[in-house]
């Protein structure tokens, strides 16, 4: 048990070592300096970034300033996906620390939503939270919770304090021992390949039959490729926090300890940076290479 | 080529995915194993991502943080110093007003350096203050506790002598329950001793008792032998010898009697001595105690006996005020001298009677007599002197023995204020007249009413004479009574509301003073309406209750006016014989005149009393 509180510590302070560049074409007095900082893979982007924007405000002039936005490798990045989704979907194989480009003009309406104030990160996040309560116990917990305990879950996040933020949650968390855990698991699998932004279908931790559902239970039934066939090699990595827990985890226990603050597991599937060639390309390459 | 690479790649991969398939197979056998290897996994890589992800670039980005602070600030420092030559004008003025602000802000913080040390300096005296205050405490404390070492040590000390007394209680208590045993053994011993002489003594008696019945049995024999012996003899008539004879035979007789009775009283004494252990002299000390305390009592025999019969030959009629006095703290309602003429007592409405003594022509105080709740409306003594009688406001009559203030005791009945109490001609009984219109015989061996005549008016005042009892009443009446039949004998008309009585020392004339300012004097002996009737110029009664008086040799009266004169008129020729004026200043309420004849005692309503003589 005393594991599972470090698991859920480490998840918790999970950081991700990040650069932020300004734009090129941003218009500056003098040159922006790099600006470094460690974020909290838990968080969202625009709960954390007001030093980003105190930092480049020093090199532009106020009239020039629109809302901030954030680019990677040309992608934009959506502030309301976790901070740590973010990394393992678009950068799980890049070299650290993680570089992202800050944007101050033009910004995407197509891919982004705005976010004028932290009132609408927590709005965003209190609605997760119930989205999650309502597939684990039909709503009963977060209903039975008053305001100030919902205040609490989301100060706890704001601030960074996980104690206060765990005394609330562990309510949310729990599940009556004779059903052997939630109605549903609420789970998200984000992948970049699909223009599906990602999977979110209702799926029990126990089946009919009384057995266990894991990990790879799931995958299976949702995202099949994501599991290597016999004597295949893997091509897909399945991150959660920035790791690939084994197939055979139990839902329940990685629904229980990995998931995000908004009670969702958020899983990505990432393709193998060093994964060899697709059996397509591995068709094609020969082709390719015999042609000359 | 490509077949030969991959061969050995996809040999790896198959035994991975075996591994993968036995671990799985495990996970639903072992489950403890398993479940430690699934969940050990996600540990370690959660230490491995923190470690490559998170502590190797943390403290590098602090410091690359605070360097970037530093250098912002120091960027700023030299555009402020670079611009300062460039544009001179401007900003002069606008650095002498930086320059201004500076040295403001500088004011402000060297005055609040001044005002934080100020408060670090009172903060040291209060942290010294405590400092001292805490080592004062400790000191305190020091000694509160070689104090209470030195209790416990008193305690120790107080608990080892309880020991020790304890042990000597012990001993002394043993010793006690010895003595005591002893004692008891000698008291059976005692009584053993005791029954032994009462049997000795039992024996003596009746030896005694026999010898003196042989001997009374033996002189009746000589007795009658010598009887015989006469009658058988001549007698010679002469009377005078034969007188003398039997005179002489006769004491001879009774000398022989006396002998013998001296003789048996010497043996019963003798018996009486010697039995003088036995309980029968505790009765007798008993008895002792009860005559005693009888003789305490209201009535006692002796007190009975001392009852002087005073005449008075002459009265003097009185010229002379000898001594005024306020004798009270409020008015004076009633005097009187005792029969002995030595004592007067005055009673008021200030509750209290007070008894004067009147030597060599004035008076002393010798008592007061408390226990009246009210004023006191009258007052006599008895013919002894020793008992004084009076009348209260407070609805009863009290009596007091001369030498006790304390009442001895308080007659109760009344259902309004008792007007008159007068010791009636039979012993130990009092009369006395209520404003309740009821007057009332009472029994002082009882302490009880014996007899209550209803009259139909305020009885004002009453005097007592032989087998009758007069009262004057407010329905201008004076009414005669049996008192043996408690009927009305004889109604006597006055011209108002009677407001006192006076008797003769002879009993044979009553004197009444009336509320229309004439007295009236009544020969008792004539049953008649044939009255002399006193009136004076400027006298006049004061109130419903003014006291006048006869001269104890009869031959004046006496009485009080409204003005503060005392008039004496003379009782035969019914002039008036003197006025005594000036003295008092108020009403005077009553007179008595001392049945040696000597004094005159008036008090008025003002406290006064004037004590009068003609010398």
């Amino acid at each position: 048990m005393a594991d599972d509180k470090d698991v859920l510590r480490d998840v918790w302070f999970g950081r991700i070592p990040t650069c932020f560049t300004l734009n090129q074409d941003e218009v500056t007095e003098r040159e922006a300096e790099p600006y470094y900082l460690l974020l909290p893979r838990v968080s969202y982007l625009t709960l954390v970034t007001d030093k980003v924007k105190k930092h480049f405000l020093k090199v532009m002039k106020q009239e020039d300033m629109e809302e901030m936005w954030f680019e990677y490798e040309g992608t934009p990045l959506k502030w309301h996906y976790p901070i740590g989704v973010l990394f393992d979907l678009h950068a799980s194989n890049t070299v650290l620390p993680w570089s992202i480009t800050v944007h101050f003009k033009n910004f995407p309406d197509r891919d982004l939503l705005r976010c004028p104030s932290h009132s609408v990160i927590e709005a965003h996040f209190m609605s997760s939270i119930k989205e999650a309560d309502a597939l684990k116990h039909k709503s009963q917990v977060v209903n039975d919770m008053q305001k100030k305990d919902h205040k609490q879950l989301w100060m706890g996040l704001q601030n960074d304090k996980f104690d206060q933020f765990w005394a609330m949650n562990r309510k949310l968390m729990e599940y009556p021992t004779e059903e052997g855990g939630f109605r549903y698991i609420p789970f998200r699998i984000y992948q970049t390949m699909s223009d599906r932004p990602f999977i979110q279908k209702l799926f029990r931790p126990v089946s009919p039959e009384g057995n266990t559902h894991t990990l790879g239970s799931l995958l299976k039934e949702m995202y099949p490729a994501a599991i290597p066939n016999e004597g295949q090699q893997k091509r897909y990595q399945v991150v959660i926090h920035g790791i690939e827990p084994l197939l055979e985890t139990p839902l329940q226990w990685l629904s229980e300890h990995l998931s995000h603050p908004d009670n969702f597991l958020h899983i990505c599937i990432v393709r193998r940076l060093d994964e060899p060639p697709s059996p397509s390309c591995l068709l094609v390459f020969p082709t390719v290479t015999s042609a000359p | 080529m490509a077949a030969l690479t991959v061969k050995p790649f996809a040999v790896i991969a198959e035994s991975a995915g075996q591994a993968e398939r036995s671990s799985r197979v495990l996970a639903p056998m072992g489950g403890g194993r398993s479940l430690e290897t699934w969940k050990r996994h996600i540990v370690r890589q959660l230490k491995d991502r923190d470690l490559s992800q998170h502590l190797k670039y943390q403290d590098l980005f602090r410091f690359y943080t605070r360097l970037l602070e530093k250098t912002s600030l120091a960027k700023g420092m030299l555009s402020c110093s670079v611009r300062h030559p460039s544009t001179n004008s401007s900003t002069i003025s606008s650095l002498l007003h930086q320059n201004n602000q500076l040295q403001k802000t500088m004011g402000e913080l060297a005055y609040q350096v001044v005002e934080l040390q100020h408060q670090i300096k009172i903060k040291e005296s209060v942290l010294e203050e405590q400092h001292t205050r805490l080592g004062e405490q400790e000191r305190q404390f020091t000694g509160v506790f070689y104090a209470c070492q030195e209790l416990q040590e008193q305690v120790e000390q107080v608990q080892g002598e309880n020991k020790e007394l304890k042990r000597e209680y012990d001993a002394v208590l043993e010793r006690q329950r010895g003595a005591e045993t002893r004692l008891r053994e000698e008291k059976v011993r005692e009584g053993h001793l005791l029954e032994d002489m009462i049997l000795l003594k039992k024996q003596a008696a009746a030896r005694l008792n026999c010898r003196n019945e042989r001997r009374s049995r033996a002189r009746d024999a000589n007795l009658q032998k010598q009887l015989q012996g006469a009658a058988r003899s001549k007698v010679t008539v002469n009377i005078e010898s034969s007188s003398s004879a039997r005179t002489s035979g006769s004491t001879s007789l009774k000398k022989e009697n006396q002998d013998q009775d001296s003789t048996e009283r010497r043996h019963t004494r003798l018996f009486r001595s010697a039995s003088a252990t036995s309980p029968r002299i505790l009765t007798s000390i008993r008895e002792l105690f009860d005559r005693k305390r009888r003789g305490h009592s209201v009535c006692s025999l002796e007190e009975d006996l001392m009852c002087p019969v005073r005449i008075c030959l002459s009265a003097r009629v009185p010229a002379r005020a000898l001594q005024m006095l306020d004798a009270h703290e409020q008015g004076i309602n009633a005097v009187r001298f005792s029969s002995s003429s030595d004592m007067v007592a005055t009673g008021g409405t200030d509750r209290v009677i007070k008894l004067w003594e009147v030597r060599t022509g004035s008076l002393t105080h010798k008592a007061t007599l408390d226990g009246s709740t009210e004023g006191i409306t009258c007052i006599e003594f008895d013919p002894t002197g020793y008992k004084i009688l009076a009348a209260s406001y407070d609805k009863s009559a009290l009596l007091w023995q001369r030498d006790d203030s304390v009442p001895k005791l308080t007659l109760t009945g009344h259902s309004r204020k008792v007007t008159a109490a007068r010791f009636s001609s039979s012993p130990h009984q009092v009369v006395t007249g209520s404003a309740d219109r009821t007057v009332r015989l009472w029994d002082l061996h009882r302490a009880a009413c014996v007899q209550e005549v209803e009259v139909a008016s305020f009885c004002s005042d009453l005097v007592c004479c032989a087998n009758c009892i007069i009262s004057g009443h407010y329905d201008s009446k004076i009414r005669i009574w049996d008192s043996r039949a408690a009927s009305c004998v004889q109604e006597l008309p006055a011209q108002g509301k009677v407001t006192s009585l006076d008797l003769s020392t002879d009993h044979r004339k009553l004197l009444s003073c009336c509320r229309d300012d004439c007295l009236q004097l009544v020969d008792l002996r004539m049953w008649s309406n044939d009255r002399m009737c006193f009136r004076a110029e400027g006298f006049k009664c004061g109130s419903d209750s003014t006291k006048a008086v006869i001269s104890p040799d009869s031959c004046f009266l006496a009485a009080g006016s409204a003005d503060g004169s005392i008039y004496i008129w003379n009782a035969s020729t019914s002039s008036l014989e003197a006025r005594l004026p000036d003295k008092h200043s108020s009403s005077i309420s009553a007179v008595s005149w001392s049945l040696s004849g000597e004094y005159v005692v008036s008090v008025d309503k003002s406290r006064r009393a004037v004590l009068w003589s003609d010398i």
